[in-house]
């Protein structure tokens, strides 16, 4: 590992140190979930729906059956009266909706393609891959619900049976809690956009995209009676998915242990939701006694997950005539997808996203409204950006249409509106802690200078060149607050870790999250060198094992800055408080933890520094020989902290984009991306430069390549990466990152996490920057995906209207 | 997906017309098939091993004429499962003109394909049926044509004679191919 030199051990904190991780990953050392191997494993491979909506008329397995190899076949028949039916209350978030019932195998009819429908347990892969292609499964196939809109039509068939309605979920979010007090509120929007001197309405579309992760899902189980199970699971949270495990399939809670391997290839959100599959991996790992274990192919990973998005926004804003935002307004439909995916089930992520819908701008009033709609597709899945991506995308977009209107620069109408200072509540209730949203801002327009592009733009202009300039910001959460997790999830929001002292004076830390990639390690291990004065070196941390780690709610919306390195500190002090209380007494001084200083591997006493002893040698003493010890103590050194915040927390950032349009052909190529972040404390800029430029490449891939589409009969045709494509290298700009921190109060380090709600602003800065160069065509973009063809359009249509 | 084409075959309408409703003929040209049968009146049922790409598959497929105007016309409507591989669905209108002795077929394909088949993308698909349809072709002109037949010799209307045009015929996009048959859904799986 590359060591930076640092003169003081606070200065762990800030340094820019090599990734721990990165030395085994990077020399292939990694121990992915593929990479377990337990003696005897079977392998399991599902046999999928092709239809999107079928009724199942026979499934014939009997040739499959007859290969040697195959170990057994389950199909729906064969679970539905042994494991319980979905939902379970461990699964379900405090919101009032309308949960589909559902088993891990389909039941009579299969809702969407790709949908599991029989699984194949055989002695490898090849033989469980044969044997599954040779099941016979015959369908007779029934009308797919495919357009959230017709969905909602009170006339539309259901794609639940019994269900009363496509409409999953419905929620509105401002004015008050009674219908009297919403309809005031709504009544007093409708007369700010009756009388506002500048009003836009638009249709905002934006399409089915999400995450990709590198690795895909995968589940190995492991049953013997004495210790009951032991599942491996690629998940971001193993501490749920071992209730689900103990609540559904009634097996007692001392004999469910998950392990989330320590190298996951990326999680994103995607990893976050508790799944059929592993539900029935682990049925019949428990029944055949036998490991099992299924690791899902790219195409089902396609199939099946990080599809998310897929909004459409009729937004309107309105503002005075001195440029002041007054009023919101937003219908939301969501295609939800068939709503079979645990803990999220689809909707949860554009009810977070409406939420976050009045972003870092100041308005009086709000009236938003959400319907989350049920069709025959795959179920939404989170994906970084959860719910907001497309939301975010509307609302910058339609602040450039305003500015447009008044003729203003856009950024100067956003600065202008900006909320100039914190703590702050938004219209939909949404509680921002602390920041400093224009010095953000500010810093972000020292980098770009405007007025220099503006004269280059018009240089470039009279040679026939066309240069735009796109803006956007983001309120971001900082990690989730219980107060945000339990309503939505159910679940606690607390940061948890244990460190345990080693007696030759190493550190082990043990975190209730499941990194897939962030640096935890890393992160981890400078925050317990800072606060030992130590070296990072010295440190490692266990996450992923529910057997040895606290309780957590998992690696979720950029909680390890906030949450997770903030419960590693507090249990980092009330160790240093418990070393320098059984110092002082050896020392015989009276004192405590405000008059030492941990420095340089060293103890010192701050009133005379000729009392000091080694880090090693007072942990040795506490941990070996607890005699002679204060009345009251006893020996050993571990703790567990969890830690929260008293209120949510956030943090923020804000993009430029400069781009030049080909108005022949509509390509456009991102000559600038300049960004300016409020991240709070940095611990290690280098996991944090990270953070910002996967977040930008996947907003940017999202907006400008990435579709999942189903054809008219819902086959989903975008099941491998020539078909949905990612961005490259070579399709992405280099990112300029800038910082303007402000320390976060609220943690003890004073750092905000990063990185989950970040690609949100990507979208509205490039399409703004787009619309800006096209600005003598009067374009206005207002759907994604942003590729040539569209743009394309535009410019002729606008050809098109001025020859009339 | 929709198709359309004309393709000329250098019989007289009547005999292009009963081939195509021949099983036997039918079952020798159409590559890969094992077998094929008439269910009912207008109705087959054939089965057809084909491979496209990364995909190998046997297909089973069901096909029913109606509005049949012999020699001049038919519509088709057929179904087509590969298993795991996939499926189609298919409606066809198929129309026989003679101009001379050469017969010119028209036909209009509308197919919705699933599963795998559909995911391989269209290239590989489309590749995969101009070759199975060539050799659909080359196989029913062999079959009707024998080499040593005395070939009549058509003329057009300026009594030149006109060439068979069979090697422009056989590189054409050859949907037809199945159109006639049960395995007809298989093959516009493939197109």
């Amino acid at each position: 590992m590359a060591t930076t030199e640092v003169e003081h051990s606070k200065d762990w904190l800030g340094a820019r140190l090599a990734r721990k991780e990165d030395q085994r990953l990077l020399a292939g050392d990694g121990r992915y979930l593929a990479d377990i191997v337990l003696p005897g494993t079977l392998h399991a491979v599902f046999v999928r729906s092709e239809y999107a909506h079928a009724r199942i008329l026979e499934i014939d397995s009997s040739e499959a059956r007859a290969m040697t190899g195959v170990v057994a076949i389950y199909t729906g028949a064969d679970i539905k009266d042994v494991i319980k039916s979905m939902p379970q209350p461990v699964l379900l978030p405090n919101l009032p909706a309308r949960y589909p019932t559902f088993w891990p195998l389909a039941i009579d009819t299969v809702k969407f393609h790709g949908e599991p429908v029989a699984l194949v347990i055989a002695r490898d892969k090849y033989v469980a891959e044969d044997a599954a292609e040779s099941v016979f499964v015959d369908y007779e196939e029934l009308e797919p619900i495919l357009d959230p809109e017709r969905a909602l039509e009170a006339d539309c068939a259901h794609v639940h049976e019994g269900d009363g309605g496509n409409e999953i979920f419905a929620m509105s979010f401002c004015g008050g809690e009674t219908e009297q007090e919403k309809q005031a509120n709504n009544e007093e929007v409708e007369k700010i956009f009756e009388h506002a001197a500048y009003t836009v309405k638009e249709r905002f579309r934006v399409q089915r995209t999400g995450i990709t992760p590198m690795e895909p899902r995968g589940v190995l189980c492991e049953w013997n009676d004495s210790d009951g199970l032991t599942a491996y699971i690629t998940t971001q949270r193993p501490h749920i998915d071992r209730l689900a495990l103990i609540d559904i399939l009634d097996i007692s809670a001392e004999k469910v242990r998950v392990i989330a391997p320590r190298d996951q290839g990326g999680g994103f959100g995607v990893k976050a939701p508790f799944y059929r599959e592993n539900l029935i991996i682990a049925h019949a790992a428990r029944e055949l006694k036998r490991p099992v274990r299924w690791i899902e192919s790219r195409y089902e990973s396609l199939m099946n997950v990080g599809q998310e998005r897929d909004q459409i926004n009729t937004l309107e804003i309105a503002a005075n005539e001195n440029g002041k935002l007054l009023a919101v307004r937003n219908h939301c439909i969501t295609d939800n997808g068939v709503g079979t995916t645990g803990v999220y089930w689809g909707f949860v992520m554009p009810f977070l996203g409406n939420v976050e819908l009045p972003n870092a701008y100041t308005w009086d009033k709000g009236d938003v409204r959400l319907q989350v709609a049920t069709t025959n597709k795959a179920c939404l899945t989170p994906s970084r950006a959860f719910g907001h991506f497309p939301i975010r995308f509307a609302l910058e977009r339609a602040i450039d249409m305003i500015a447009h209107k008044m003729a203003i620069e856009p950024s100067t109408l956003r600065r202008q509106n900006l909320i100039p200072s914190l703590p702050y509540t938004s219209v939909t209730n949404e509680y921002y802690d602390s920041g400093d949203f224009l010095k953000v801002w500010d810093n972000l327009m020292d980098q770009a200078d405007l007025s220099s592009f503006r004269a280059e733009q018009a240089r470039a202009r009279e040679a026939g060149r066309y240069l735009g300039i796109g803006f956007a910001c983001g309120v971001e959460l900082s990690g989730v607050a219980s107060e945000q997790l339990v309503p939505m999830e159910n679940q606690p929001g607390y940061g948890a870790a244990t460190v345990r002292l080693d007696p030759r004076g190493k550190v082990l830390v043990f975190g209730g999250d499941a990194p897939a990639g962030q640096g935890h390690e890393t992160t981890a291990a400078q925050v317990v060198a800072a606060e030992f004065a130590i070296n990072p070196a010295d440190v490692v941390l266990k996450t992923g094992d529910t057997g040895t780690t606290p309780f957590g709610a998992g690696s979720i919306g950029a909680r390890a800055g906030s949450y997770f390195v903030s419960a590693v500190s507090d249990a980092c002090t009330q160790l240093k408080d418990k070393i320098t209380r059984i110092l002082a007494h050896d020392l015989q001084i009276e004192a405590s933890l405000q008059h030492f200083e941990f420095k340089n591997g060293e103890v010192i006493y701050l009133g005379d520094d000729t009392k000091r002893q080694s880090f090693k040698d007072i942990v040795e003493r506490i941990i070996m020989f607890p005699i002679n010890m204060p009345e009251g103590e006893v020996g050993g050194l571990e703790t567990t902290a969890f830690f929260e915040a008293a209120k949510p927390m956030i943090c923020f950032n804000a993009d430029c984009c400069v781009v030049e349009v080909d108005i022949d052909s509509g390509e456009f190529k991102i000559l600038r991306w300049v960004t300016s972040e409020d991240v709070g404390n940095v611990i290690n800029p280098m996991v944090v430069d990270g953070q910002m430029h996967g977040a930008i490449v996947q907003g940017l891939s999202n907006a400008m390549f990435e579709e999942f589409i189903y054809d008219d009969q819902g086959q989903q045709l975008t099941a491998d990466f020539e078909h949905y494509k990612l961005a490259t290298a070579a399709d992405v700009p280099d990112i300029e990152i800038t910082y303007a921190p402000t320390p976060c109060p609220h943690t003890p380090l004073g750092t905000r996490g990063i990185g989950e709600g970040r690609p949100s602003s990507v979208p509205g800065a490039l399409a703004n920057a787009v619309c800006d160069a096209l600005t003598p065509f009067g374009i206005e973009i207002t759907q994604l995906p942003l590729r040539p063809n569209l743009v394309w359009k535009h410019l002729r249509d606008a050809r098109q209207q001025s020859d009339h | 997906m929709e198709l359309t084409d004309q393709i000329s075959i250098n019989l007289p309408r009547e005999s292009v017309f009963a081939a195509l409703n021949d099983a036997e003929i039918l079952r020798q040209a159409i590559p890969g098939c094992e077998a094929i049968e008439s269910t009912a009146d207008n109705q087959f049922t054939a089965t057809v091993s084909a491979k496209v790409g990364p995909l190998k598959a046997r297909f089973k497929g069901q096909v029913t004429l109606s509005d049949i105007v012999v020699p001049e016309s038919y519509s088709l409507k057929g179904e087509g499962r590969g298993g795991p591989a996939g499926h189609a669905k298919v409606q066809a209108q198929v129309r026989l003109t003679e101009n001379n002795g050469v017969t010119l077929l028209d036909y209009e394909v509308k197919a919705d394909i699933g599963g795998k088949l559909a995911q391989l993308g269209g290239q590989l698909v489309q590749n995969t049926a101009q070759k199975l349809a060539a050799e659909f072709f080359n196989n029913f002109e062999a079959l009707l044509v024998p080499p040593d037949a005395p070939a009549s010799q058509p003329s057009d209307d300026d009594g030149e004679p006109i060439k068979p045009d069979s090697a422009a015929s056989k590189t054409r996009v050859w949907i037809v191919a199945g159109l006639a048959t049960a395995a007809l859904a298989a093959y516009l799986t493939l197109s």
